[in-house]
């Protein structure tokens, strides 16, 4: 299998060709989400905005409406696929996900907590709450299937799927005890990328590029790990160092994410076999690539949310539950895991 | 053995144990009203105001989260006698989810412009069935060969789950759908604002599936059978465990056509069901029943008591409760992943 999708990569296009293209559709799909929406605009239009912005409700409309999105999306997503990869090669599970192993949903009820029963309104406080509660979680799931003596790859998931529904459980008493709006509930609890304001992505930024750099740093130690303990025991990778800075890595990634869009679900588990596909199993190019087709999946995402139901949006969050179980099942159906 | 010698004890007691939850559920809420009010007023003989409080507002959330719990429970316990695999339930095998997806398509499909049904709300249960049925369909057409193995078949199940619960949320913003205000039952469960009509729909839907069931039971012990043992006492296994599993999924839609999916009630009820009262089949099944019933009452009374005046979803409460049952049983042995 391995060997496989490493021959796969090796034809045909060069990885850098690859990395354009992957770019090149990215910009695209940017592109798309300023221009495509309740209302279309042309490039012109898009072009004029940003250059010569005279406070038209167009202009307002792609730069304070449009642009917030074309930049939290990708930015979203591109955490979350890393998180993916490095969570798929931690617990060796290539149904492995944020979501899946229930850290989306810790994260989003600490979120909750923090903003309902601490009142934390400021982002940095929000994100670091988010980040914490991924970290808890994963430290709660690792915990549970180290003292069951070792938990079987599929059994896991379901201890992270039962933990992820407790904590929707539990938000949904707090968000209703609060008399929040049932449509913001529904919105939030799926999350989405509408009217978040600019601020979010220049405070999530450093966030999304800290977790990055922990992962980038780690490619290598994954490679090792990726096999299995002994192998990278004996070349010398520090096993319990590698570990708990992976699951930094993944808290603030996944927390950031929750922190600026609410759980957009399964996207760490698809776009980890799609970087795979394209660029083979080094663990460098799996996180470069992983974050450019996050990137892209959850903008197109988010540009196919304003229509499937128009005029009204859809929260993206349900259109990647759609896509990220259907992959779920097909990935079961192939016993990929 | 001995525990089945109890159950002659144990049943009469756990149906006692029912009643007086059922009466400290209609008792509670915003107003208390003290228990021989309301056997004055359910004998016809209490005043006007408390007469109108127990039968138009408490009675009906009681009688349906009996209903609700005892139909989900009972599904549960078919699903996992047939299956062998004592961690299955309606909910993680998808049908919950799957009844709810019909419901709210129903809704989406047959409103009017002024948020009014058009068709009979009695049509409500037939779309929650629908949808069930579709949802255990897709789940066990999926996993084919797979369903063997109880961790893989419910990882199937949860992510048929997760596509329905999707489509559900985009279905509900869509609107206009009759009486947005309530959706939240089909996210979360809750018996609020149930009405008679709606109560006497379930029941009579509930009537015919009960009969089956205690029909179906007869059989239950020769399932646990393989498939050649069994058909050597007459009994066409893959056949049975169809009509169960159909069975199941026209219990589940019954409960949660009107409530809502709630959770973990019918993976936990009939656990408790075995322990108080051992093996066997009958006392199994009215095991199931009556402690999914208390069940969900009691969860309606946590929220009415702990919560008010905001109506917390009773779902919530059953799901904080089994989450971490369900973790427990993930824990205990594992085995047979494949």
């Amino acid at each position: 299998m391995s060997t496989l999708s490493l021959a796969r990569t090796d034809e045909g296009l060069s990885k850098a060709a690859r990395y354009a293209i992957l770019t090149g559709v990215l910009a695209l799909a940017m592109a798309m989400s300023l221009m495509l929406g309740y209302r279309q605009y042309t490039p012109l239009d898009v072009w004029n905005a940003f250059t010569a912005f005279d406070g038209s409700e167009t202009a307002v409309v792609i730069v304070n409406l449009r642009l917030p999105r074309a930049i939290i999306a990708p930015l979203t997503g591109a955490s979350l696929g890393i998180a993916g990869v490095v969570i798929q090669t931690l617990a060796r599970n290539r149904i492995a996900s944020p979501d899946t192993l229930g850290l989306n949903a810790g994260a989003s009820l600490t979120v909750v907590v923090a903003s309902f029963v601490f009142g934390i309104s400021s982002l940095a406080g929000l994100s670091s709450a988010a980040a914490l509660g991924a970290l808890l979680t994963s430290l709660i799931v690792f915990g549970i299937a180290t003292s069951a003596g070792g938990l079987s790859p599929l059994r896991i998931v379901l201890v992270g799927v039962t933990i992820a529904g407790l904590g929707h459980a539990i938000v949904e008493v707090i968000l209703t005890s609060n008399e929040a709006e049932l449509e913001q509930l529904l919105f939030w609890l799926s999350g989405s990328f509408m009217d978040r304001p600019i601020s979010l992505a220049l405070n999530g930024l450093p966030f999304v590029l800290t977790g990055a750099a922990i992962a980038v740093a780690l490619a290598r130690a994954l490679d090792a790990l990726h096999a299995d303990d002994s192998t990278a025991a004996s070349l010398g990778v520090p096993i319990v160092l590698v570990r708990g800075a992976s699951f930094v890595a993944i808290s603030i990634l996944t927390g950031t994410a929750v922190a600026m869009a609410g759980p957009v679900s399964f996207v760490g588990l698809v776009v980890p076999h799609a970087a795979r596909k394209i660029v083979g199993l080094r663990h460098t190019h799996q996180i470069a690539a992983a974050a450019l087709v996050g990137a892209i999946y959850t903008t197109l995402a988010d540009v196919l949310a304003r229509f499937v139901i128009y005029p009204t949006e859809a929260p993206v969050g349900a259109l990647t539950a759609v896509g990220g179980g259907v992959v779920l099942l097909a990935l079961l159906r192939r016993r990929a895991a | 053995m001995t525990r089945a010698r109890t159950a002659p004890v144990l049943i009469p007691a756990l149906l006692a144990a029912a009643t007086l939850l059922a009466l400290a559920g209609v008792a509670f809420g915003s107003t208390w009203i003290p228990i021989e009010n309301v056997a004055m007023v359910l004998v016809g003989l209490g005043d006007a105001t408390q007469s109108l409080i127990v039968l138009q507002l408490r009675l009906p959330r009681v009688v349906i989260a009996i209903l609700a719990g005892g139909a989900v429970a009972l599904a549960g316990y078919l699903l996992q006698r047939v299956t062998r695999n004592e961690l299955a339930s309606p909910s993680v095998l998808g049908v919950v989810d799957g009844a709810a997806l019909g419901v709210v398509i129903f809704l989406a499909a047959f409103s009017n412009e002024s948020n009014a049904l058009i068709l009979p709300i009695a049509f409500q249960p037939l779309a929650a069935a629908i949808g069930a049925l579709a949802a255990i369909a897709l789940v066990f057409v999926l996993a084919g060969q797979q369903a063997a193995s109880a961790i893989r078949l419910l990882l199937f199940g949860i992510a048929v789950a997760a596509v329905a619960k999707a489509l559900t949320t985009v279905l509900m913003l869509i609107g206009p759908i009759y009486r947005t205000n309530q959706a939240a039952r089909w996210i979360a469960g809750a018996v609020n604002e149930i009405s008679w009509s709606e109560i006497v729909i379930v029941a009579a839907a509930l009537v015919p599936l009960v009969i089956l069931t205690v029909a179906a039971a007869r059989k239950l012990p020769p399932a646990d059978l393989d498939e050649i043992s069994a058909r050597s006492v007459g009994l066409d296994l893959p056949v049975f465990r169809i009509l169960i599993f159909i069975l199941a999924a026209l219990l589940t839609a019954a409960g949660v056509a009107f409530a809502g999916g709630i959770g973990f009630v019918g993976l936990m009820a009939p656990h408790l069901a075995r322990l108080a009262l051992g093996r066997g089949v009958y006392t199994g099944l009215i095991g199931s029943f009556v402690l999914g019933a208390m069940m969900l009452v009691g969860a309606d009374l946590i929220v009415r008591v702990a919560f008010a005046p905001v109506e917390v979803p009773a779902g919530t409460v059953t799901a904080i409760i089994g989450a971490p049952y369900f973790l427990f049983l993930l824990m205990r042995k594992q085995r047979n992943d494949g």
